[in-house]
């Protein structure tokens, strides 16, 4: 663990931390009022660019020694910097492709992704459950919004389907927190150390999976995934597939790898269960699906099920009492890695579909589409080797990493799970190269969209760059320890 | 210091091909003339003053001091073989491939090459990994794109069925590397480091299984060996000629380079239960695809089941040479290693006359064929040879590999040993049952005129017989590679 002392930030100082959220919130209010004087959606789209791009630097600039902020409401870490960079490029990810199908009402589309990500920022620098939670519903009322964008009959009922389920997710957190608070005697994740009543503790855990698993999209609680997925306009299904599940699993990285420290077998039982449970259902479903985009939808869940191994290597690490420093900030950093390179993976495959001429295409749709467009057809399969793990991609390398520490927690099991899935994962992938490259040519056009081919294409190539920058881990392992360094 | 300049050459000719349309061809079978020349005459200069083993030309990258990555080349006289092999058969494959302006074909084809010296030569199981997996996807691709009717399930199949092998080899992997680091504090993938056996013998009893059992089952996939093997003749039947070649000449090496360069660094810890199950996979697969062989009607197919159960020499050498000693132990597994090297050579041989025979006559099964000797003396001739070849006869490469294997083990196997000669007679008959419907007898006049070999074609088919002879004659060519590799470990 870490031992360097955390300083605590007062007064004008702690406005340094502040910056981005500021800079990321008038730009939000500007596009808002600019939606008065003019509907030029490129303007919008060029504000939220570049307010997302100077809150990324301003991020940067934050002094990057761990300190407390606002009386602790804030935490500043290297960990969170992370993620909130991660967030600002999940954002940075549908800026541009969404310009082709947000017809009306740009002005609230990407006021409400600056606010979204104001919302993200924020969750990413803090260790405290009520700031958790209001940034957390700030990114969730949001992603609502967005998701019922592009008006059709399809997307009103994947955005309607979204809101409800996602209301009930929140009134589980809220009671998950308070059993935590009855549990641990404080919001503080950082200094829920002693517990005081380990049943309420069991149930705090136990809503808390299920609030923070529907957003996720974790098995059980994975029902509203598919249809909104499918429902919601693509840029918006890649911003839900990535930001907003990210913004989820962070948050359940800092809750349940530190604010459940003390629990670690009731922890690794769950979330053990889940993983395989979750995984599985993806990648059984997947199987049959002759949609790409419901294929795309349904190995998102399979990712999520890898992600979430984290929490098993960890709790593991913790119950079984080995050399768990190590094991749980190598864990961590791969998680960070895996949610890094799945922004590229899951954004590439969902902004892919903006390129085709046609709404939520087949399989057959896509058929021969090699030979319309090569580069198109070739970026795409990068990112499917990548989806299922293929090397000289960075989702090997992501996968690869989940998978060492596994074994290494001396999880050979699950790790015979995982990899088995991860195998069963390629027939549906290669399935799509399979009709891109050998099938007759189906009737379906490009849609000409160049921001959606650039992105493709942009994706691909860091997908496997990510491959290539090994030193990458060691970073992320330095930055890993910022979650365990706040806990002092 | 040579050998990563010549990766990089392929490497960038692999991308270059890609590029250049129509002039993909002709730039894809120089740049792979000279890959081949210039490992020959690597190995010449290398290997023939007196090699003692051990890995020559080392080259190492560090990339990740951290986790311990470091991208290390290197061969030794076993896979320097099997490289120089490597480079006859993809030569020879773009020697019978006849698209014209398909840079994407040529471009694969170099990449398989790429993926296939990539795991021969790295010297770190990381980096051994990760070309044993991307050598999968060019194939993929290969078949899936030229491929024959059933291309689209075969492709599939090909690529999972050898996919879900080698996940295992890469939980083997992982557990050696997790083991290294909580025995010593050092996080390494270096072949040299992890399979040690001072290291392997640290390791728990039921974690040591677990390695060899996660290596062998990615291995004995990729040979292949009975149970596990229904990839191979689907595979071999669907991809386009060259593509057999390929597969059948380089890329059958992995399982058997699996085994020998792998595994048997590690041969003091493996358990003997393993090398018995080991030699009887290999006699059940011997006799197994020999007789499925003989039923086939299809000649690529049983082409396909003949390379199958040759590959089952290699686990019956594998097995018995480690649990014999002294000069007949030796003798066994060099054997094994001579096998993966006169296999490669004969049947991508044996498949390049095919795709002739398929081109010419329009048939490859023994309905369509009939006494095709009449029309085209020449490639009947050299057919036959590649048959002869491949069923052992004396003075051709493969009767040494057979014969050293039998010889060495005998003093292991007992009388299980009828069972492989046993063995070696069904597969001359049905070779010879084959020579007789397909080249000789009454001609099959449905067929027409058939064009024989073109000058050229016959020479560049003459070279491959004449080294499969020449090596038949003079093993010393390159069996001091192979004792000198095993001197090296043991």
């Amino acid at each position: 663990m870490i031992s360097e002392s955390i300083s605590t930030v007062t007064g004008v100082q702690s406005l340094q931390y502040l910056y981005p959220l500021i800079v990321l919130g008038i730009a939000g209010f500007i596009i808002l009022g600019l939606g008065l004087a003019t509907s030029s959606k490129k303007a919008y789209a060029g504000i939220a660019f570049g307010a997302l791009a100077i809150a990324a630097i301003l991020i940067l600039l934050i002094p990057q020694n761990a300190s407390f902020v606002l009386s602790n409401s804030f935490a500043y870490s290297q960990f969170g910097a992370y993620f909130a960079i991660l967030f600002v490029i999940s954002s940075l990810f549908i800026v541009l492709p969404s310009l082709k199908n947000i017809s009306a009402k740009g002005d609230i589309f990407y006021a409400l992704l600056l606010f979204v990500t104001t919302g993200m920022i924020v969750a990413a620098f803090t260790m405290n459950l009520i700031v958790l939670f209001i940034s957390f519903e700030a990114v969730s009322i949001g992603t609502y919004v967005l998701a019922a964008f592009h008006k059709t009959r399809r997307t009103l009922e994947a955005s309607t389907k979204y809101f409800f389920t996602g209301v009930v997710s929140t009134s589980f957190i809220i009671f998950g927190l308070a059993f935590f608070y009855q549990a641990a005697g404080t919001f503080e994740l950082t200094s829920a150390l002693a517990v005081v009543s380990k049943p309420a503790l069991l149930i705090a855990l136990l809503f808390l999976t299920i609030g923070f698993g529907f957003k996720v999209a974790i098995f059980p609680m994975h029902q509203w995934a598919i249809d909104t997925y499918y429902g919601a306009e693509n840029s918006v299904s890649a911003f839900l597939s990535t930001g907003s599940k990210l913004v989820a699993f962070m948050i359940m990285l800092k809750i349940f790898i530190v604010g459940f420290s003390t629990m670690g077998e009731d922890v690794f039982l769950l979330f053990t269960l889940l993983a395989i449970f979750t995984m599985t259902y993806g990648n059984i479903s997947a199987l049959s699906t002759t949609n790409v985009k419901k294929l795309f939808a349904y190995s998102s869940i399979a990712q999520a099920g890898y992600l979430i191994l984290v929490f098993s290597i960890t709790s593991y690490a913790l119950w079984s009492g080995q050399n768990y420093g190590l094991i749980a900030v190598n864990a961590v950093a791969a998680a960070m890695l895996y949610s890094l390179v799945y922004i590229f993976m899951k954004g590439g495959a969902f902004v892919f579909l903006n390129t085709l001429d046609k709404e939520n295409p087949e399989f057959s749709d896509i058929s021969g589409f090699a030979r319309k467009s090569p580069a198109l057809a070739l970026s795409l399969s990068i990112i499917l080797l990548a989806l299922a793990g293929i090397p000289f991609t960075g989702g090997f390398t992501a996968k690869f990493y989940m998978f060492l520490y596994l074994v290494d927690a001396k999880l050979w099991w699950l790790a015979i799970i995982a990899i088995l899935n991860s195998a069963i994962s390629v027939f549906y992938y290669f399935r799509v190269i399979m009709y891109m490259y050998w099938k007759p040519d189906s009737g379906v056009s490009l849609s000409g969209s160049r921001i959606a081919s650039a992105t493709v294409i942009v994706s691909a190539i860091v997908v496997v760059a990510l491959f290539f920058y090994f030193p990458l881990f060691s970073l992320l392992h330095g930055f890993a320890q910022g979650l365990f360094g706040v806990t002092g | 210091m040579i050998i990563e300049y010549i990766f990089a050459f392929l490497v960038a000719a692999s991308i270059i091909t890609f590029f250049i349309g129509s002039h993909s061809r002709q730039f894809a079978r120089v740049s792979s003339l000279a890959v081949a020349v210039a490992f020959i005459l690597y190995s010449v200069y290398r290997f023939y003053p007196g090699y003692n083993g051990g890995d020559i030309s080392s080259f190492s990258l560090t990339l990740s001091t951290y986790t311990g990555f470091y991208f290390s080349l290197g061969v030794n006289g076993f896979t320097d073989l099997l490289v120089v092999l490597g480079s006859i058969i993809v030569l020879a494959a773009l020697f019978i491939s006849d698209r014209k302006d398909d840079p994407v074909y040529y471009g694969l084809v170099l990449l398989t090459e790429v993926g296939t010296f990539g795991l021969l030569m790295s010297t770190d199981l990381f980096f051994f990994y990760v070309f044993w997996e991307v050598v999968l996807v060019p194939v993929y691709f290969l078949i899936g794109i030229y491929g024959g009717p059933r291309k689209d399930s075969v492709s599939l199949k090909f690529f999972v069925y050898t996919h879900i092998g080698s996940v295992f080899i890469l939980l083997s992997i992982f557990t050696l590397y997790s083991y290294y680091y909580s025995e010593y504090g050092i996080l390494t993938m270096q072949n040299s480091d992890l399979l040690s056996t001072t290291f392997f013998s640290t390791i728990p009893f039921f974690y040591r299984v677990f390695i060899l059992s996660g290596f062998l089952i990615g291995f004995l996939v990729k040979l292949p060996t009975f149970p596990i093997h229904s990839w191979l003749p689907d595979s071999y039947q669907e991809a386009p000629y060259p593509v057999t070649v390929i597969l059948a000449g380089a890329l059958s090496v992995m399982g058997g380079y699996g085994l020998f360069g792998i595994l048997y660094p590690l041969y003091p810890q493996i358990p003997a239960f393993f090398l018995w199950l080991l030699i009887a996979l290999g006699i059940i697969s011997l006799i197994y695809f020999s007789l499925t062989a003989m039923f086939q009607s299809n000649l690529k197919r049983m082409m396909a089941y003949a390379s199958a159960g040759s590959m089952g020499f290699v686990s019956i050498a594998f097995g018995s040479g480690i649990l014999g000693t002294g000069p007949n132990g030796i003798i066994d597994l060099a054997g094994g290693m001579f096998q993966i090297f006169a296999h490669g050579l004969i049947v991508a041989f044996l498949f390049s006359l095919l795709y002739y025979m398929k081109t010419h006559a329009g048939h490859d099964t023994f309905y369509g064929l009939g006494g095709i000797y009449r029309e085209s003396p020449v490639l009947a001739t050299l057919f036959l040879g590649g048959l002869l070849a491949s069923l052992g006869l004396p003075g051709l490469a493969g009767f040494v590999a057979e014969f050293s294997i039998i010889a060495g083990s005998y003093g292991i196997l007992g009388p299980l040993v009828f069972l492989v000669i046993f063995s070696m007679i069904i597969t001359a008959s049905y070779h010879i049952w084959a020579a007789q419907k397909a080249l000789y007898g009454p001609y099959n006049e449905n067929l027409g005129q058939i064009r024989d070999l073109s000058r050229s074609e016959a020479s560049a088919m003459l070279l491959m017989l004449i080294s499969i002879l020449v090596i038949g004659v003079f093993p010393r060519i390159v069996f001091p590679l192979l004792t000198g590799y095993l001197g090296g470990i043991a």
